[in-house]
């Protein structure tokens, strides 16, 4: 690093947001992963983390909410924690020069909100099913996923179980452009309610066979959503 | 390049997705020559050699050559390709590695060669060399194995004996002038042999065998090849290139961890030590370089711990300083510092509170042989006495767990030998009641035994190993002597151990084994769960190998060997008298102590740690 400015020490250590596109090659790397290669960037960055005072002492790091592995993202949230009063734009500067590609840093802030306040994200799931598919699964999708119930069977803490997963599935909306399928809605989301869109191409693919090991297909998570509908900040 | 599908169908996409913070991208146009730089086992293992760090630095340093990484990829993904005939490819580009100019393949392990071997049939290269026609990549091999390369070397073009740091680019940029010049790859190996030093082209030798089997001569096939190939060193390691930007994986490693490498080779010469002959002379780094490389490092990669990597690193003559230097930053950084080759004998309070694993209540001691005797014929230089003050300091500390790794199968071995096995770790227990202040919890000494594999370059290369029977016998022995229920018992697999024999004293018929075992479908033997001895021995009997001829028979001291093609610094007559000393019982002091003339002074080198650097080696 180069500037050498001793930011001020705060009075008390400021939790500082951070917000990240997670893309690319980067929806192959787990949550776990993603947590160890954080605190090697932030590192990297120099950030004057503030760190738990313990017998092991380790900087503090909350993510919003896991992201599955082959979802890509780009509202992703973090919240660190500081013990210098640098300003959160110099954050953001450090940051990107200690990233990669398909992991881009997009904001940085005080945060008002807890992440407990989210109860739902937004995605959108793409399949390149062609165009003789690409018509009936469409129907049959939206049918699908607009009956009560919808059950799957998921895999929790307790090992298997049986779940009904239509009251967690809002503002549905299936495009088909030219042989490929999009599919957009709000899962719930928040502790032991969380539904990934593996869960939704789970309950199709019992329902229409679809979509099968040789299909090409993308998640994305669009946004995280507040019990108001607006987005979590 | 792996499609989504694929990678959403199998377990760890992260090895195969690249995308990594510091991977190194270039225009392919841009460049006259591309090299695919593998590791052939699982990304996580390739990843974390230091080896292919600096190589991979040292070729994108260069203008005109790029060099990507390449794996073996895992079973599942394996699987896949072959199902869908998708070739491997590299993980920058996904450029298919068979439109390289290269590929340049590390060796590190005996075990490693049928990974070699799917490495080239899944990039749809032909195995064989004789059978790969001028579109193919050169095949180039290098690390450990290559000093006897005699195994793998039909599928190979070329090794590179010794270092790579200046003779890798030097081959590649021979390569880049004379395909401008639109030459043959004949005429680009036949240069690369008379005027690279450290060449080795395998398929510019004939070799011819005795009767009985041995070797009878290799004789290069054309003038200016040399005889005997002499190993590559970089003489001054403070002026080397390191590595300053490294590839971060995403995804755990074995060595997620800062590697500063302190000096290269070993002063001691343990007998049945490979390492801590082929690396000679030892070369150090100075303390100022290692910090500011230290310091660099911690800024590019933002690992939370440095280990200090070297064969022997409490060896280093200027240990203090470099560790008294790092610790002046690493505190408040939080990042920890770890020496994982500390001698028994130099173990002290003071450097186990600098390296304060604190997590760790655990330590590692390498006693190798169970008595003085035998350590003596081992040359190890370590007495029961410093294990005990070592044991000692340790539960002084506060540690409860000891772990001692030793051999089993040593030349001259007896009985007696195991015996004072299970007397060491009984010892160790009572040490730890013995020591003031020691942990309120029970102790556990835990003993981990591995067969004796002999070696090339060593003093014991003439030695035959133990047979499959015996070494079964020892290892149920040593169990049978242990008392102590505070003591545990692990030992190596005796069957990996012999398979490993086989292929590292091998010669060039060994390939044929090699080849069906390929098409067996082997591959990932170093993993206990794919190897499979019986199916190892039925290659073998089928291929026509007769396994003890290779790994227990005793050679003659005037046997021509097949790595004697190799010349390798230290002589044979070094390692036949330090081979007899052994038998007398006589240990070799270091060579900070006295120089014991083996030859690799001939090779230079700054600042080593040889009292006849700069003249010529006693034996030449």
């Amino acid at each position: 690093m180069t500037d050498k400015i001793e930011y001020p020490m705060l009075p008390e250590p400021r939790t500082v947001r951070l917000r990240f596109k997670k893309t690319g090659a980067l929806q192959y790397i787990s949550h776990l992963d993603l947590q160890r290669s954080f605190i090697r960037i932030l590192a990297r960055a120099e950030l004057p983390l503030w760190f738990t005072q313990g017998f092991n002492p380790h900087p503090k790091l909350v993510f919003a909410l896991p992201l599955a592995i082959g979802t890509e993202s780009v509202c992703e949230l973090a919240d660190i924690r500081i013990e210098r009063d640098m300003p959160c734009d110099e954050i953001l500067k450090r940051l990107g020069t200690a990233s990669s590609g398909g992991l881009e840093f997009t904001d940085c802030y005080v945060p008002s909100a807890k992440f407990a306040e989210i109860t739902g994200t937004e995605y959108t799931i793409t399949l390149e099913l062609g165009e003789d598919d690409a018509k009936a699964f469409s129907e049959k999708a939206f049918e699908t996923l607009t009956s009560s119930p919808i059950v799957i069977r998921k895999r929790t803490k307790s090992g298997e179980k049986e779940v009904d997963i239509s009251g967690m599935i809002s503002r549905l909306r299936i495009d088909r452009k030219r042989g490929n399928v999009t599919i957009n809605a709000v899962l719930s989301a928040g502790e032991g309610n969380t539904l990934n869109p593996e869960n939704l191409l789970d309950a199709l693919r019992a329902a229409t066979g679809l979509p099968d090991a040789e299909t090409e297909y993308s998640c994305m998570r669009l946004k995280m959503l507040c019990k108001d509908g607006a987005e979590f900040r | 390049m792996f499609s989504s599908s694929m990678l959403k169908s199998i377990s760890k996409p992260g090895r195969y997705a690249g995308g990594e913070f510091g991977q190194i991208i270039k225009d392919p146009a841009a460049v006259d020559a591309r090299v695919a730089f593998c590791f052939p086992d699982a990304y996580e293992i390739g990843m974390s050699n230091l080896g292919m760090r600096i190589l991979y630095g040292v070729l994108n340093r260069e203008e005109n050559i790029s060099c990507e990484r390449v794996f073996a990829p895992w079973i599942d993904m394996e699987d896949k390709m072959r199902e869908k005939k998708v070739l491997l490819c590299s993980h920058e580009t996904g450029t298919p590695v068979k439109d390289f100019d290269f590929l340049a393949i590390t060796v590190q392990y005996e075990m490693c060669y049928t990974n070699v071997l799917n490495v080239l049939e899944l990039s749809g290269i032909p195995l064989r060399a004789e059978n790969r026609d001028d579109s193919f990549p050169i095949v180039i091999g290098g690390g450990p194995c290559s000093y006897n390369p005699e195994p793998i070397a039909d599928f190979f073009d070329l090794f590179d004996i010794g270092e790579g740091e200046e003779m890798l680019p030097e081959i590649v940029r021979l390569y880049a002038e004379m395909k401008k010049k639109g030459c043959t790859k004949h005429e680009f190996l036949l240069e690369a042999a008379r005027t690279i030093e450290g060449v080795y082209v395998p398929g510019f030798y004939d070799v011819t065998y005795n009767g009985d089997g041995t070797v009878r001569a290799y004789t290069p096939k054309y003038e200016g090849v040399p005889a005997k190939v002499r190993k590559r060193i970089v003489k001054d390691l403070d002026t080397m290139y390191f590595p300053d930007k490294v590839v971060m994986p995403y995804i755990e490693c074995v060595q997620d961890r800062i590697m500063l490498e302190v000096f290269r080779g070993c002063i001691r010469g343990c007998r049945f030590c490979q390492a801590g002959m082929i690396y000679r002379p030892v070369r150090e780094k100075a303390p100022e370089t290692l910090l500011k490389q230290a310091k660099c490092l911690y800024e590019n990669t933002g690992y939370e711990e440095i280990s200090l990597t070297s064969l022997s690193i409490s060896d280093y003559t200027k240990l203090r300083e470099l560790t008294d230097g790092l610790i002046e930053w690493t505190d408040e950084k939080k990042v920890s510092l770890s020496l994982p080759s500390l001698r028994i004998d130099s173990f002290s309070r003071e450097l186990m509170e600098k390296v304060a694993s604190v997590r760790s209540s655990s330590i590692t001691f390498a006693p190798e042989a169970g008595t003085q005797r035998l350590r003596d014929v081992i040359n190890n230089n370590v007495t029961e006495e410093d294990l005990m003050r070592s044991a000692g300091i340790a539960f002084s500390a506060g540690k409860e767990q000891v772990k001692l790794y030793f051999m089993d199968g040593l030349p001259t071995e007896t009985n007696e030998d195991l015996e004072g096995i299970a007397h060491l770790a009984e010892e160790t227990v009572e040490e730890f009641y013995r020591t003031p202040g020691h942990s309120r919890r029970a102790p556990t000494v835990t003993i981990s035994v591995s067969c004796f594999v002999p070696k090339p370059f060593t003093p014991f290369q003439w030695e035959p190993q133990a047979t499959m029977k015996e070494l079964i016998e020892k290892n149920n022995y040593i169990g049978s002597c242990i008392k102590s229920r505070k003591v545990r018992y692990t030992h190596h697999d005796a069957k990996v151990s012999h398979i490993e024999a086989i292929l590292a004293l091998g010669d060039r018929k060994l390939s044929a084994a090699l080849e069906l075992a390929r098409s067996e479908g082997f591959r990932f033997d170093a993993w206990d769960e794919f190897f499979d001895y019986d199916k190892w021995m039925a290659v073998f009997a089928e291929a026509g190998i007769d396994t003890a001829f290779y790994a227990n028979r005793r050679k003659a001291d005037d046997e021509i060997l097949p790595w004697d093609v190799i010349d390798c610094g230290v002589t044979k007559e070094f390692l036949l008298r330090e081979r007899n000393k052994a038998y007398a019982e006589k240990t070799t002091p270091s060579c900070r102590e006295k120089c014991s003339g083996c030859g690799a002074a001939c090779l230079g080198g700054k600042d080593i740690c040889c009292p006849s650097a700069g003249n010529k080696g006693e034996d030449r």
